[in-house]
């Protein structure tokens, strides 16, 4: 009886510490360096994570980190299995009638990735290739928005890239930080791949944190510790601390 | 081999496949015709009250149904091919080829469909003699030899399962050890195979859907694409599951149609 009154206590107590520091839960798919990866700790870092740490410390809220598979990475938030996506999430149209976005936190293109040897240096010359992408990211509706391509989803954006590496594509399509990521920082793919070019678009591509439409409350958070580490250099910081070129 | 001498009528429960219905099991019978009118009523209507979504999900998977099948049948030929050699060499005298056949089950049956189908196009590729196995091949490769280990076991047991005095009498007509397996073990042993088998195909047919992973635009891979881009989960995967319920239902009926056409013996 008595170690089931205590069991009650340190569980109240728990719980009430926990309610003091308000924890914000965001889906990271940390497959896609650098801007969300898993360290040889399994711990998950890159420049969005590091934004959303300093964001949190700004805002005084405590950011919980949940590495959520791409796919279906929307679906869990509307059904509510965390706050916030978290995970390069580029602001467009159709997801702005489903969710909420905060202000952007980072400008991105579609850099286009070949072999090395590959002579493709522009769309047109992406014509009669297979080119491919993640599977509902912007790099791969913007492969399949190609004429005369053929266009293949994966999974994962590794796994198109290994798969390019082996020879069986002609291009990979991602987030620009990423592609050249691959391309130029990557000890292995970048011996055989290059970045060939980045897609020109009419509209800038700007990268958000998603919530649930009406979540005013947590939007309002990551917004002010957002701007507030925009003012005081932190954002900075973090922006040549991952793309700084080495 | 006289008709008078019926052959044991053995049941293999093996694979995970969709039940298959007979005529016998009348649970499981109206429980076929539940399922099948249920679905096409459900996907029906669904259709006819809400083409948007609902039509639009359906015109989008035709091609991927396509390639299920086409993974499905190219995988259960070349299952069925490895299967006969496997289920052959188990049962053999040959030291070599039952000691290969066996090893051969051992591993595949010990390692998950998804990891072997990661292996032979991922790591693989990483060898240049395959890296230019395109998805689809490197997908049939993979699921024909893992469901070859299963298959395999099914004419193990089949073969197992007819009668030694049918060998005896066969090998005292003259007859050698082929002529033997060709012409009187194997087609009494078809009949019990052929419920397992079918069963088989029809687990094959569910178990390609993880062939998505390897970027094969499979039925199932159309359904995440949709939803990835239009966010209708709920939809989508209703409008999938229902179809791969109505492919599955169809096979099982079809099987279960081959069954009893072949139960000569068994006939009520």
């Amino acid at each position: 009886m008595l170690q089931r009154a205590f069991f009650v206590v340190v569980l109240m107590v728990a719980l009430g510490s926990q309610a003091l520091a308000k924890e914000i839960v965001f889906a990271v798919d940390a497959t896609y360096p650098p801007m969300e990866m898993l360290d040889a700790n399994k711990q998950i870092v890159g420049f969005g994570p590091d934004i959303v740490r300093a964001i949190g410390k700004a805002a005084g809220f405590t950011p919980v980190l949940k590495n959520t598979a791409w796919d279906g990475i929307f679906a869990g938030l509307a059904a509510g299995k965390y706050d916030a996506v978290a995970s390069s999430v580029s602001i467009t149209e159709e997801r702005k009638q489903t969710m909420d976005f905060s202000e952007p936190y980072f400008e991105v293109q579609q850099g286009v990735v070949t072999a090395k040897e590959a002579k493709i240096t522009s769309v047109k010359d992406l014509a009669g290739k297979t080119i491919a992408s993640q599977m509902g990211t912007t790099g791969y509706f913007v492969a399949k928005k190609i004429e005369g391509v053929k266009a293949k989803s994966y999974d994962e954006i590794g796994l198109a890239m290994e798969d390019l590496y082996n020879g069986r594509l002609d291009a990979v399509i991602a987030d620009s930080p990423v592609a050249s990521d691959y391309a130029l920082q990557h000890p292995q793919y970048s011996k055989k791949l290059k970045l060939a070019f980045t897609i020109a678009s009419d509209t800038p591509e700007y990268l958000g944190i998603a919530v649930n439409k009406g979540n005013a409350e947590v939007l309002k958070l990551i917004n002010e510790g957002l701007k507030k580490i925009k003012a005081n250099g932190e954002y900075d910081a973090i922006y040549a601390k991952w793309f700084q070129k080495k | 081999m006289s008709p008078q001498r019926q052959s044991p009528t053995v049941k293999i429960d093996i694979g995970d496949g969709a039940a298959i219905p007979s005529k016998k099991d009348r649970g499981l019978f109206t429980a076929w015709w539940v399922a099948f009118v249920g679905a096409i009523v459900i996907l029906g209507s669904l259709c006819l009250s809400y083409p948007d979504p609902y039509w639009r999900i359906l015109a989008f998977l035709p091609d991927g149904i396509v390639v299920t099948f086409q993974v499905t049948l190219l995988s259960i030929l070349l299952s069925l091919a490895l299967g006969l050699v496997t289920g052959l060499g188990r049962l053999s005298q040959n030291r070599v080829w039952n000691l290969l056949a066996s090893t051969y089950v051992e591993v595949i049956r010990g390692v998950p469909l998804l990891v072997q189908l990661f292996y032979i196009y991922y790591a693989l590729g990483r060898i240049e003699a395959f890296s230019n196995l395109p998805p689809l091949a490197a997908a049939v490769l993979a699921m024909g030899i893992c469901y070859g280990a299963y298959m395999g076991e099914v004419f193990r047991a089949g073969i197992d399962s007819i009668d030694k005095g049918q060998a005896e009498a066969a090998r005292s007509l003259g007859f050698n050890r082929r002529q033997t397996m060709a012409l009187v073990i194997l087609p009494q042993a078809w009949r019990t195979i052929l419920p397992p088998v079918g069963n088989e195909f029809i687990a094959l047919l569910k178990d390609s859907s993880l062939v998505s992973i390897l970027a094969v635009s499979d039925l199932l891979r159309r359904g995440r694409e949709f939803a990835s881009e239009s966010f209708l989960y709920f939809e989508t995967y209703t409008v999938v599951a229902l179809v791969y319920l109505l492919i599955t239902l169809v096979l099982s009926k079809a099987v279960s149609h081959m069954e009893s056409k072949l139960n000569y013996y068994d006939r009520s």
